[in-house]
């Protein structure tokens, strides 16, 4: 399988949509292609060990949206007419969201949290886990 | 002030459904007008302090245990009057060691088991008895509380049963088995249709499996509902409040927990979102964040509610 979906109980999203949201995350990254197969309902109940039924929900929610279909027999594909460029915008709105939801709670603005988002290295790169990065600082006083 | 909590499910299929079970030890209370459903297909965890009523429940189901008052139905059937078709639809993993059979080595234990069940999976069996490492020339008396657990998991699913009754499943279990558990519980659900109702202590393991969620303190089932209601009708509510602020009266009987008193408040309440927010912003406090919670965030706020008098 071309992805590896992740899920995160802490997440405050439904373990079904964050599935869905992983397929979606796929399109956008370019792990997974149109016409693409996707694990069966069992393989990913057992990776992720959730209940097989929450797979089955997201996998029937995606259908619905026209996103994946069903082979009979054969498994669940990605839709031939699936556009990851779609997909890409979908994920962006998501993320400027969460963003933007916990700019509120920490009683910033939008403009202060876009502000900083320009002052920010504009790389791409530097996905060092949060903690890592704090605690190099530290040392580095 | 009544509780706006959901103490009813609403299913045409019950696996489970008991009716008003009173069960008493001498004085002691065990379980009071006990209405638990368990609809079919359900993964139903029960969650509640030691002594809340879990076991007696689950030993009632195969009438190890009878109830002073009330009725059970399994699958339709009576556990008393129709007791042997009960518990051969039943796989049961209980909460201590099973009595009488510590001289047997686990191979023989395994054998004697499987007689009573004509759908004994003898194959699957094996792959089970492989992913959590099960020595079978051991006798049962030498097992540690772990092991005697990975072979009790074994009975209780080789016979592939319509009904699983887990009595704290993961106890003793170190972490890389217990994750070897929840894999084989998952893939088991996936290849056959299954209820399960399991009481447990580690709510986050078993959370993502969990599609129902009972609440239980001192014999009273104080909430009962599957996990997307509580999902999104029970939410953290961050806000800020001047120190005399009073919730209003609309959210009174809905406010599940508090932490803080002011000018930082966390509010677990229950209800549709918007009119939750907008009665909270219509009372003068600032709403900050609105989170779902988690099954064990939302099974300790459930059971933080002051006790009711009845």
């Amino acid at each position: 399988m071309p992805i590896v979906f992740t899920i995160d109980p802490a997440d405050a999203r439904p373990i079904y949509v964050q599935i869905m949201d992983e397929v979606r995350r796929g399109l956008a990254v370019g792990t997974l292609a149109p016409d693409e197969p996707l694990p069966s309902v069992r393989q990913l109940a057992a990776d992720l060990r959730v209940n097989p039924n929450t797979v089955q929900q997201a996998w029937r929610e995606l259908e619905r949206e026209g996103l994946i279909y069903v082979r009979r027999g054969q498994g669940t594909f990605v839709a031939e007419t699936v556009r990851p460029e779609h997909e890409r915008r979908t994920v962006s709105r998501h993320v400027a969201e969460r963003a933007l939801r916990d700019a509120f709670r920490h009683g910033l603005t939008r403009d202060e949290l876009i502000a900083t988002l320009e002052q920010l290295e504009p790389s791409g790169t530097d996905i060092t886990d949060e903690t890592e990065k704090r605690n190099t600082k530290g040392a580095d006083r | 002030m009544s509780s706006p909590l959901p103490t009813t499910i609403d299913t045409e299929h019950p696996a489970v459904a008991t009716h008003g079970l009173h069960k008493y030890y001498r004085r002691n209370r065990a379980l009071e007008r006990l209405d638990l459903t368990v609809p079919a297909g359900a993964v139903y965890l029960l969650v509640g302090p030691n002594g809340s009523g879990k076991t007696t429940t689950m030993k009632i189901l195969l009438d190890l245990a009878r109830a002073d008052e009330g009725s059970t139905t399994v699958f339709g059937l009576s556990p008393i009057s129709d007791g042997p078709l009960v518990r051969a639809q039943i796989g049961y993993v209980p909460e201590g060691r099973i009595p009488g059979y510590e001289w047997m080595r686990i191979d023989h234990l395994l054998t004697h088991h499987a007689v009573y069940y004509p759908s004994w999976d003898e194959e699957y069996a094996r792959s089970l008895i492989a992913a959590l490492e099960i020595d079978l020339k051991k006798k049962f008396q030498k097992l540690s509380k772990g092991e005697a657990r990975r072979v009790q998991l074994v009975m209780a699913l080789a016979h592939r049963p319509p009904l699983l009754l887990l009595d704290e499943p993961m106890d003793g279990l170190d972490p890389v088995v217990r994750d070897r558990v929840i894999e084989i519980l998952a893939t088991h659900l996936a290849e056959t249709p299954t209820t399960v109702l399991a009481s447990t202590h580690h709510i986050q393991e078993l959370e993502k499996l969990a599609d129902h969620l009972g609440v239980i303190r001192e014999g009273i089932l104080l909430a009962q509902s599957d996990t997307t209601t509580l999902h999104t009708r029970l939410k953290r509510y961050r806000i800020e409040a001047s120190s005399d602020w009073t919730a209003p009266e609309s959210l009174a009987a809905a406010i599940v927990r508090r932490n803080g008193s002011g000018p930082e408040l966390a509010l677990d309440i229950w209800g549709e979102e918007a009119a939750v927010t907008a009665d909270l912003a219509g009372s003068g406090s600032t709403v900050r964040q609105v989170a779902a919670l988690n099954l064990e965030e939302t099974a300790i706020s459930l059971l933080s509610e002051p006790e009711t008098v009845s």
